[in-house]
C-alpha cells in the first residue's frame, strides 16, 4: 500500500469542522433554533466542500493512499492517528458529505428538541467520516462505534412507528457485530507480533497463517455484514429505518449501511485476503439469497419505508455479491454501488419523509396521484425509484453492470438468480410508483402544496448527483479503480484462485478512449 | 528504623478521624461536619497526591509503600473525597449521626490505604477486616429504611465468613511457605503452587479479596447492600472499596510467580461466571442501585480478566480499569444521588426527564452507561481493549469473545436507564433538579476525564506501566 504523505491535513480539518460544528450546537441556548440550524447547515455545508474537494484532488494517477496524515497517539500499543484515502475512500467521503448537507437540510421543519438533534446528527456523522478515512484499527473501531450509538437516541425521541423497539433492536444488533469485531481486530494485532494497530503496517510487514485469517475474516465478515445488512443478520434494518425520523433514515441507510460493507473490505479484505478467499462462496450464497429476500419480502409490503427498507437489503446484497467475485469489475461495482445506492436511498426517504409530513400515512393504498398535487416531490420519488431498479444512464445502472459482469464471471448461476429477481422488483418499483405519484388523487391530500424551492434543494442535489454519475460514470469509476486494480493483483500473486482474467474490466477499453 | 515520614498520609487520615471523633461528641450540626468533612478530605487528598513517588518499607518490612501503593492511595482518597462531595445532601442519614458517618467513612478510607501497602499476611488481614467493620455499620447507618438490618446483616454474614475462609487460606500459605510476608513467599512458592496444600491454601485466601470485589460467588451481598445503604456508602462501596481490592488482589496474586497457569484457569472460571451472573442479574432489575450492584459484579468479572493474565499488560490494564470504574461509577452515583428525593431509592423510570431537568448531569450519565458498557470513546471502552488486548496476547479468543457477548447483554440495561433520562417523559412534569454551581464543574470534571481517558489515555497507561513493574519481577 503506497502512502502519500498530506501537505495539508485536510482529513483532519474535516473532522474538525464536524467537531466545531458539534461544540457550538452545544454552546448555543436551548431554545435558539434557528441558530442550531443555521450552525448545522454551514457546518455541513463546510464538510460537504472539503469532501468535494478531496474527491476531486485525489491524483488518479499516482493511486494508493493520499492525503496521509500520521501522529503517535498510544506508543505502548502502537497505536497512531493515522488517517488516509484511497480509491474506495474517497467516493465514500464524497457520499457521506452529500447525504449529511441534504440530511440537514431535509431536517429544517423540525421543532421538537432541536439542539440535541443536530448535536447528535453531527455526532454521527463525525464518526462515520473518520471510520472512511482512519487506516489504524483501533481508530476504525472507535470511530464505528461513534457513529452508531447516537443512533439508539435519535430513533427513539424523534422517531416514528414502533421505535421503542425498533431502536433498541437496532442497536443491540449493531452493537453485536462490534462484539465480533473488537475480538477480530485484537486477535490480529496480538497474533502478529508486531504491537502495531496501523493497517498499511500489518498489510505490508504482518504474516497471519491461513488458519487466523479464516477466523479473523469470518468474525469481521459478521461483525461488519449485520451493518451492510447481510441475510441473515438484517433483521434489524427494516424496523430500524422505519422508525427513524427522515434525516436519519438518509443517513442510515445512505451511509451507516455503507460504513458495514466499508469495513468489511478495509479490515476483512486488506487485511485477511486468504480468508476473503475461503469465505467467498459463502458470501455470494448469502448476497444472493439477501437480493432474492429482499426482493420478495418486499413485495409483500404496504408501508412505503418498508418497501425501501427491504429493497436496501437486496441493494446491499449486490454490494456483497460484488465483493464475492473477487474481480477488478465485481469490487468496482461494489464500490460504485454503495455510492449510488447511498445517494439513492437518500433521495428515496427524503422524498418519502416529505409526503409523510403531509399526508402522515405511507401507506401504498392510501396514496394515489401525487404527482398531480405535488409534481416536484413525485418527480424526486420517480426519480429515485428509476435509480433503485438501475435504469440505464442513472448511476447505479452501472453499479449493477459491473458487479453482474464480475458475477457472470465467478458465480454465473447465482448471478442470473439475482438477475432474474431484480426484474420482478422493477415490475414492483413501477407498480409502486404508479399506485403513489399517478392514477386518482385521493380528494383528501387534493389541497396539499408541494415542496418549497428550499425544501426541494436538497433533494435535487441528491438527483443531480445520481444522474450527473449515472451520465458520466468514470468520474467515480477511475477512483476507485485505483484502489481495486492493485487489490486484486495482490490477490491474484497470493493464490491461484484469482487468474489473470479477473483484472481485465469491460470499461478499461472504454474509459482510456474517453478525453 | 521506621521513617515516619513515609506514613505521614495515613498519620493524617487517622487524625482526622480523631476530628470526627470529637465532632460527634459536640452534638448534631450537619452543615458543619459537612464542611469539616469536605475541607479534611480535600487537604488529605491533596497530601496523598504529595506522596507519590516516597518509597521504602517500615514497620519490620511489613508496610510497603511504593509508586504502586501510592497511587492506589491516591485513587482510595480520591473515592473518599468524591462521596464526601455528594454529603451535601445526605438526608438518608439521620442528622445526629452525620459525624459519625464521616468518622466511619475515614476509617474505612485509612483501612484502606494501609491495605494497598500490606505486604504481610496478618497486615493484610487486618487493614481488610477493619475496612469492612466500618463498612458494615455505614451500611446500617440508613434512616426508617426496614430493609436496612437485612442488607447490613447479610453483608456482615458473607464479609464474616470469607475472611474466616481466607484466614484458614492464609493459616495453609503460611504453613507451607513458612513465612508471612509477601516477598518471602514470593520467593518459596512459585515453583510449590500446584501442590495440593498450597494451591488450596492460596485459592482460600483468595475468598476475601473475592468479597470485596464482589465476585461470584461471594457477590450476594452486593445488591442489598448497594440498595440498603445511604447513597453516598453504595458509591463508596462501588468506588474506593473496589479499587483497594483490585490492588491487594493483584500484589497478592503475585505470590504465585509466573507459576500460575492453575490458579489462572480457576479465575477464569470465576471471571465468566461473574460477567454472566451480573449481567443476566442486571436485567431485571428495576431499582437503579440495585442495577448498578449487579454491574459491579459484572465488572468484576472483567478486571479479573486482566488480572489473570498475571503479566505485567495484565496488571496494567487492570489498574487502568479501576481508575475507570471509580470515575464511571462514582458519576452513576452522583446521578443517584441528585436526582432521588430526600435520600430514597430511586427506580430507573423515576429518571424521566433527566435531560431538561439536568442536562449536565443527564450527559454525564449519558457518557458513564456508555463508559461502562465499554463503548468508545470512553474511558471504559480504553479500560477494556486494554483487559482485552492483555487476554488475546495470552491466546484468549474465547475468553474475550465471552466477554464481548457480555457487554452486548449489559448493554440492553445500560439503554433502558439511558431511554429513561432522554426519552420517558415524567407523568408529573418536574421542575429542574438544582445543581450547584461546583457540583456542575465536579460533573463537567467527570465528563472530561470519561472522554478524555477514551480518546487520549497514554499518560495514563505510562504511569499505570510503570505501578506494576515493580510488582511482577520475574
Amino acid at each position: 500500500m503506497e502512502l502519500h504523505a498530506a501537505q495539508f491535513p485536510f482529513l483532519s480539518l474535516l473532522l474538525l469542522i464536524c467537531i466545531a460544528g458539534l461544540a457550538l450546537v452545544l454552546i448555543l441556548p436551548a431554545k435558539s433554533n434557528a441558530a442550531v440550524k443555521w450552525v448545522s447547515a454551514v457546518c455541513s455545508g463546510a464538510a460537504l466542500a472539503v469532501s468535494v474537494f478531496l474527491f476531486a484532488a485525489y491524483d488518479r494517477a499516482a493511486g494508493g493512499m493520499q492525503f496521509v496524515e500520521q501522529v503517535e497517539w498510544i506508543p505502548s500499543l502502537g497505536i497512531t492517528y493515522l488517517n488516509g484515502i484511497d480509491g474506495f475512500g474517497a467516493p465514500m467521503l464524497l457520499l457521506t458529505g452529500i447525504v449529511f448537507f441534504t440530511g440537514v437540510l431535509s431536517m429544517w421543519e423540525l421543532d421538537y428538541r432541536v439542539k440535541e438533534f443536530f448535536a447528535l446528527f453531527i455526532l454521527l456523522v463525525t464518526g462515520v467520516y473518520g471510520m472512511f478515512m482512519a487506516l489504524d484499527l483501533f481508530f476504525i473501531f472507535v470511530w464505528f462505534d461513534v457513529s452508531l450509538l447516537p443512533m439508539y437516541l435519535l430513533i427513539v425521541i424523534w422517531g416514528s412507528s414502533a421505535r421503542e423497539y425498533g431502536a433498541m433492536k437496532l442497536t443491540l444488533y449493531l452493537l453485536f457485530g462490534s462484539a465480533l469485531i473488537l475480538p477480530g481486530i485484537i486477535y490480529l494485532v496480538s497474533s502478529s507480533g508486531l504491537a502495531t494497530f496501523s493497517i498499511p503496517e500489518l498489510v505490508q510487514n504482518a504474516r497471519f497463517s491461513d488458519f487466523q485469517q479464516k477466523i479473523a475474516f469470518l468474525l469481521f465478515y459478521i461483525g461488519f455484514g449485520i451493518l451492510a445488512g447481510v441475510w441473515p443478520f438484517h433483521t434489524w434494518s427494516p424496523p430500524g429505518h422505519v422508525a427513524a425520523p427522515t434525516a436519519v433514515s438518509m443517513l442510515h441507510a445512505g451511509v451507516l449501511m455503507k460504513i458495514g460493507a466499508f469495513g468489511i473490505l478495509r479490515v476483512g479484505m486488506f487485511l485477511c485476503p486468504q480468508g476473503w478467499i475461503y469465505w467467498s462462496p459463502l458470501m455470494a450464497a448469502l448476497a444472493t439469497i439477501g437480493i432474492v429476500y429482499g426482493v420478495m419480502v418486499g413485495l409483500r409490503q404496504t408501508d412505503l419505508k418498508f418497501v425501501i427498507g427491504y429493497s436496501s437489503v437486496s441493494h446491499m446484497g449486490i454490494v456483497g455479491l460484488g465483493f464475492a467475485t473477487m474481480t477488478v469489475d465485481g469490487i468496482n461495482g461494489a464500490v460504485f454501488q454503495m455510492f449510488a445506492h447511498g445517494i439513492m436511498t437518500a433521495l428515496f426517504f427524503s422524498a418519502v419523509g416529505h409526503f409523510y409530513d403531509r399526508t402522515h400515512t405511507r401507506e401504498i393504498g392510501e396514496l394515489g396521484g401525487l404527482s398531480r398535487v405535488m409534481p416536484a416531490a413525485s418527480g424526486y420519488f420517480i426519480i429515485a425509484a428509476l435509480a433503485g431498479i438501475g435504469v440505464p444512464c442513472l448511476a447505479s445502472f452501472w453499479a449493477e453492470l459491473l458487479v453482474f459482469i464480475g458475477a457472470f464471471r465467478s458465480y454465473p448461476a447465482l448471478a442470473f438468480i439475482s438477475v432474474s429477481v431484480l426484474v420482478v422488483n422493477a415490475l414492483f418499483m413501477l407498480r409502486v410508483v404508479q399506485k403513489t405519484c399517478f392514477g386518482p388523487v385521493n380528494e383528501r391530500w387534493a389541497n396539499l402544496g408541494d415542496m418549497t424551492f428550499s425544501m426541494g434543494f436538497p433533494r435535487a442535489v441528491l438527483a443531480a448527483a445520481i444522474v450527473g454519475f449515472g451520465l458520466m460514470p468514470f468520474l467515480m469509476y477511475d477512483v476507485i479503480q485505483t484502489a481495486a486494480v492493485p487489490l486484486i493483483n495482490g490477490l491474484s500473486t497470493l493464490a491461484d484462485q484469482a487468474d489473470a482474467d479477473s483484472v481485465n474490466t469491460i470499461l478499461s477499453g472504454l474509459t482510456s478512449r474517453l478525453p | 528504623m521506621t521513617d515516619w515520614t513515609l506514613f505521614i498520609p495515613e498519620l493524617y487520615t487517622l487524625a482526622a478521624a480523631g476530628v470526627f471523633f470529637i465532632l460527634c461528641m459536640a452534638g448534631p450540626d450537619p452543615r458543619r461536619d459537612y464542611a469539616a468533612a469536605l475541607a479534611l478530605s480535600a487537604a488529605g487528598l491533596v497530601l496523598t497526591v504529595l506522596s507519590v513517588g516516597f518509597e521504602g518499607l517500615i514497620f519490620a518490612d511489613v508496610y510497603r509503600i511504593d509508586l504502586y501503593s501510592q497511587v492506589f492511595k491516591v485513587l482510595v482518597y480520591s473515592g473518599f473525597f468524591l462521596a464526601v462531595c455528594l454529603c451535601s445532601d445526605l438526608s438518608g442519614v439521620d442528622e445526629a449521626r452525620h459525624g459519625e458517618f464521616y468518622l466511619l467513612l475515614a476509617l474505612s478510607t485509612l483501612a484502606m490505604m494501609l491495605l494497598v501497602s500490606s505486604v504481610h499476611l496478618l497486615t493484610i488481614y487486618i487493614a481488610l477486616e477493619l475496612s469492612s467493620y466500618s463498612l458494615y455499620v455505614l451500611v446500617y447507618l440508613r434512616r426508617g429504611y426496614e430493609k436496612g438490618v437485612e442488607s447490613a446483616l447479610k453483608y456482615f454474614l458473607t464479609g464474616a465468613a470469607s475472611s474466616a475462609l481466607m484466614l484458614f487460606g492464609f493459616a495453609l500459605v503460611y504453613g507451607s511457605g513458612g513465612s508471612a510476608y509477601v516477598a518471602d513467599l514470593m520467593q518459596s512458592l512459585p515453583a510449590r503452587i500446584n501442590e495440593p496444600l498450597v494451591f488450596a491454601g492460596f485459592v482460600l485466601s483468595l475468598s476475601g479479596f473475592f468479597f470485596k470485589l464482589a465476585v461470584f460467588p461471594f457477590h450476594l451481598w452486593a445488591p442489598d447492600a448497594y440498595e440498603g445503604a445511604p447513597h453516598q456508602v453504595s458509591g463508596y462501596i462501588a468506588t474506593a472499596s473496589k479499587v483497594a481490592a483490585i490492588a491487594v488482589l493483584m500484589r497478592f496474586l503475585a505470590i504465585s510467580g509466573g507459576h500460575g497457569e492453575q490458579i489462572a484457569w480457576l479465575l477464569i472460571a470465576l471471571a465468566i461466571a461473574s460477567m454472566t451472573a451480573g449481567n443476566l442479574a442486571a436485567v431485571a432489575q428495576k431499582d437503579l442501585k440495585r442495577l448498578l450492584a449487579f454491574s459491579s459484579v459484572a465488572h468484576a468479572g472483567y478486571v479479573m480478566i486482566g488480572i489473570l493474565c498475571l503479566n505485567p499488560q495484565g496488571y496494567t490494564a487492570a489498574v487502568f480499569y479501576a481508575l475507570s470504574l471509580l470515575v464511571m461509577k462514582f458519576t452513576c452515583f452522583m446521578i443517584v444521588v441528585k436526582a432521588s428525593y430526600g435520600g430514597r431509592n430511586i427506580n430507573i423510570n423515576e429518571l424521566a426527564g433527566l435531560h431538561y431537568r439536568a442536562p449536565v448531569l443527564a450527559l454525564a450519565l449519558l457518557l458513564a452507561l456508555f463508559g461502562l458498557a465499554g463503548i468508545p470513546p470512553t474511558i471504559g471502552f480504553t479500560a477494556k481493549l486494554l483487559v482485552f488486548k492483555a487476554a488475546m496476547d495470552q491466546g484468549l479468543l474465547w475468553l474475550v469473545i465471552i466477554a464481548m457477548f457480555n457487554v452486548v447483554i449489559s448493554l440492553y440495561y445500560y439503554l433502558l436507564v439511558l431511554k429513561a433520562a432522554y426519552y420517558t417523559e415524567p407523568e408529573v412534569r418536574a421542575g429542574a433538579i438544582a445543581v450547584a454551581v461546583p457540583f456542575k464543574l465536579l460533573a463537567a470534571a467527570m465528563i472530561f476525564l470519561m472522554v478524555a481517558g477514551g480518546l487520549y489515555p497514554a499518560p495514563v497507561i505510562g504511569i499505570a506501566e510503570s505501578m506494576t513493574a515493580v510488582l511482577l519481577p520475574w
